[in-house]
């Protein structure tokens, strides 16, 4: 029987800050996204519709609601003879009393499992970032060079790129690749803006070895650490260039401005053309009745899953299961997460609310006039909002905040906490 | 606490229910969609499930594939597991190789070993084919608490509509002392809802008595009253037949109405997702710009570009701009093009509307259907399977376009009232 050769690692335990409320009880790759599925399943339907079944999860940050929605792994056709999916979570070492101390560290650690599959390519990549990639393609072309490493990079705005690991690539593949000839992690001065995307395949000897050398170090990352290591010590390093869409979450605005790519006529996420899937039974949202509208409803321009009741007025928005939207209210702008409850004549515009959050209503939240460039405002979950409050434009709430501790106004860019 | 009873469920699931007309020309009546994401056996099934009750058969017969596929391995209910389980009871003949199931009472007894090697203390025996919520769990308790023989669920229905089922007449303590099948002029208004509770061994036992009772109403329960311990289990709430397109499509609309009753929601009603290829697993309901919606079920994966209302969708239906849906039922990924007017229709799966052609026009609903008057009478028109309707077509009301119609088996620009038309391949 023909057996699958590549084994797939998901870094998926990272936390970020910037996304504060949103990654309080949850890894950031666990974060809802799309109206119904999770921000990891962007890299599982992307595994899947590779056709890459054999798949470990590390996670080490609140690891439950990532270990609840991967499940089985059949959502995305990961369970068979030889399909699988499985959580690695972090334990003690025999001599070190540490967890992962960086994503190199945690692959290290695992090294017995990976040894295990006998992969004949390991395919490391990020759980964070919303993409279609073919990584079939990615390592055809790793094949092609002979290469030891290769690195999918795509290009950045330049005043971004000092936030991301940046290579400079040479042209040998034109639009296609190219040797990497330096890398450096997030550079104060970035000299390219070719950002990698986290996606890695390694030759798995060359990954072992840079792994066992790495632990003599201080540092653990495959950004800081390991690619520049490779590339110094002369290893074949290539990069395959990537023009498709890629967002990244890392602050709260970025996130809003991911989301709004799922919307419009041609939107630049498209969940149905890019077959993207998640786990229906990950907060039971398979066993939602279909939307319901009710006779005064306005809906446009939105993405809206099952569960979901709407009697008001939704424009720009999307809303994951369970949310309802009372007659009166309008949404607009926003993204609210699983179990959201809008009362009668709120109203929210660029908000984007964690889960069980009810506004009272009356309630204002976020700019009573549009304005492009405003700030994103934040609730963390399980809030009950008092009616009539005033949530001023780009202020952040912490999740569960007492009944008694709600103000009648929250001002603008005020920290509620 | 409250522990589940260990009772056997048979499910009759076999029924051809052909005054659904196309809607069962390629699955049984349990099979049919219902509201968007469910089909009519979704809701018997969630009840057995909701009700604790762990075992079951279902009795198929008539185009069992869907149901089969739809059933799979009774996982979405929660049939899977140590002492759980739901086992597909397919028809068999008897003696001759040509007697079919000759009746309700004929087809449980033709599975009597699957009785026998499933010893409960109760045997339920229930129909896939009505869209209800009860717990039946109450109704065991019921029929334990007086020590019966048979326990049937009954409720008040109008006196014109008795005529289609069994009616009972009580006593004071619930006793059903008198039966009269399909009666013409009725002496009460309490109709069967065709669920019974059986005593285990009783059942065993009375059905092994005479092999030309055939049916539950016209023989083994009016035996049963005149002889035996049966009680009448009453039952308040909301039911539905179904079984015309008229009171099918009411049904669905019935979802959409507030204070009508039905919730599937509120009900914990589960289907199976994964059916067909996981039908149901898709993104989000997306919202056009120019979109209009109101009073309207709508599945994730459809796509509003247009107007939509009073009307039910199934997954990956398509409403392009300048569409209008309206008074409809949509089941899965129906096609509804640019200009195209969809009213007072069913739409089986994959139907296809041509840009700018009208699914029911004119006012006329009282041309009924000239082969099936008894089916289409109150002008809803019907779209098979995977049916196209090409651009700039005319249908009228009370009409059939069959399964698998195209654009070449069209006569012409227009379909006049209560025609129906083939595919001609």
């Amino acid at each position: 029987m023909l057996k699958p050769t590549t084994l797939a690692i998901v870094l998926a335990g990272g936390r970020v800050d910037e996304l504060n409320v949103l990654t309080y009880f949850r890894p950031k790759s666990a974060v809802p996204f799309g109206g119904f599925g999770r921000v990891i399943d962007f890299s599982l339907s992307n595994l899947m519709n590779s056709g890459i079944e054999q798949v470990a999860l590390l996670s080490q940050y609140r690891s439950f609601s990532l270990i609840n929605h991967i499940g089985t792994g059949a959502a995305w056709d990961m369970v068979g003879r030889y399909r699988h999916v499985s959580i690695l979570p972090p334990f003690i070492g025999n001599d070190a009393a540490d967890w992962y101390r960086g994503s190199a560290d945690a692959v290290y650690k695992n090294l017995d499992f990976v040894k295990y599959h006998k992969p004949e390519e390991i395919l490391i990549i990020s759980g964070d970032h919303i993409y279609k990639m073919d990584y079939l393609d990615l390592i055809e072309y790793h094949y092609e060079k002979g290469a030891d490493l290769t690195i999918a990079f795509t290009k950045v705005p330049q005043d971004e790129a000092h936030r991301f690991g940046l290579a400079s690539l040479d042209d040998e593949d034109g639009i296609r690749g190219g040797r990497v000839t330096d890398y450096q992690e997030k550079p104060q001065n970035p000299q390219s803006n070719w950002a990698s995307m986290t996606v890695m395949c390694f030759k798995p000897e060359v990954l072992y070895r840079a792994l066992e050398e790495n632990q003599a170090g201080e540092s653990f990352h495959f950004g800081q650490d390991i690619i520049p290591m490779l590339l110094q010590g002369q290893y074949k390093v290539y990069g395959y260039k990537f023009d498709g869409y890629w967002g990244y979450t890392r602050t709260i605005n970025e996130y809003w401005q991911s989301s709004m790519d799922l919307l419009g006529s041609e939107p630049l996420i498209d969940l149905d053309k890019w077959v993207f899937r998640t786990n229906l039974d990950h907060r039971q949202i398979r066993d939602n009745e279909p939307l319901l509208l009710g006779d005064s409803a306005v809906v446009t321009n939105s993405l809206i899953y099952n569960g979901c009741k709407v009697g008001g007025t939704v424009k720009n928005s999307i809303l994951f299961p369970g949310v309802h939207v009372k007659s009166g209210a309008t949404v607009e702008n926003s993204v609210l997460f699983f179990n959201n409850i809008v009362g009668e004549g709120s109203h929210l515009n660029k908000v984007v609310s964690d889960v069980n959050n009810s506004f009272g209503p009356g309630s204002v939240v976020g700019a009573e006039v549009s304005d492009e460039g405003a700030d994103v405002t934040v609730l963390g979950g399980n809030n009950q909002i008092p009616e009539k409050t005033h949530i001023g434009v780009g202020a952040t709430v912490y999740p569960e905040i007492a009944d008694k501790r709600w103000p009648e106004h929250v001002d603008s860019g005020e920290v509620l906490r | 606490m409250r522990k589940a009873k260990e009772s056997l469920v048979l499910l009759l699931a076999g029924g051809a229910g052909s005054r659904l007309n196309i809607l069962v020309q390629k699955r049984a009546k349990p099979a049919v969609p219902f509201g968007g994401i469910y089909r009519i056996i979704d809701f018997s099934l969630s009840n057995v499930m909701n009700s604790g009750l762990q075992k079951v058969g279902v009795l198929t017969q008539y185009k069992p594939l869907s149901l089969m596929d739809h059933l799979s391995t009774g996982e979405a209910w929660d049939f899977t597991g140590r002492n759980r389980g739901i086992q597909i009871l397919p028809p068999r003949t008897g003696e001759l190789d040509s007697d079919w199931y000759k009746g309700t009472a004929d087809a449980v007894r033709r599975n009597l070993d699957y009785i026998k090697s499933n010893p409960a203390d109760e045997v339920v025996i229930l129909s896939g084919d009505h869209i209800y919520h009860m717990d039946l769990d109450a109704m065991i308790e019921f029929h334990r608490s007086k020590r019966a023989d048979v326990t049937i669920a009954m409720m008040v229905v109008p006196k014109s509509e008795i005529h289609q089922f069994g009616a009972g007449i009580t006593d004071k303590f619930d006793r059903i002392v008198d039966w009269e099948e399909k009666p013409k002029e009725p002496k009460t208004n309490l109709a069967s809802m065709g669920i019974y509770v059986f005593d285990y061994n009783y059942l065993i036992d009375t059905l092994s008595k005479d092999k030309e009772e055939v049916d539950f109403g016209m023989h083994i329960l009016q035996r049963a009253i005149r002889n035996d311990n049966v009680f009448a289990y009453p039952f308040y709430g909301y039911w539905r037949d179904v079984g015309t397109i008229q009171s099918y499509w009411e049904a669905n609309m019935d979802v959409i109405r507030k204070d009508s009753g039905i919730s599937p929601q509120k009900w914990n009603i589960r289907t199976n997702i994964e059916t067909m290829g996981r039908f149901a697993d898709r993104p989000p309901a997306r919202f056009g710009f120019n979109a209009r919606v109101k009073s309207s079920l709508i599945s994730a994966g459809s796509n509003i570009q247009g107007e939509v209302i009073n009307s039910v969708l199934a997954p990956g239906v398509t409403v392009e701009e300048g569409a209008i849906v309206k008074d409809s039922v949509l089941f899965a990924d129906c096609m509804v093009k640019k200009g195209a007017v969809v009213d007072y229709s069913i739409l089986d799966k994959g139907g296809h509307i041509g840009a700018g052609a009208v699914v029911g026009t004119g006012d006329n609903h009282s041309t009924v259907n000239k082969l099936n008057p008894s089916h289409l009478y109150t002008g809803i028109t019907l779209i098979g399977k995977g049916s196209e309707v090409p651009a700039e077509q005319k249908i009228g009301r009370n009409c059939v376009i069959n399964s698998s119609v195209k654009e070449q088996d069209y006569p012409g620009k227009s379909i006049e009232d209560g025609e129906s038309l083939f595919s001609r391949s």
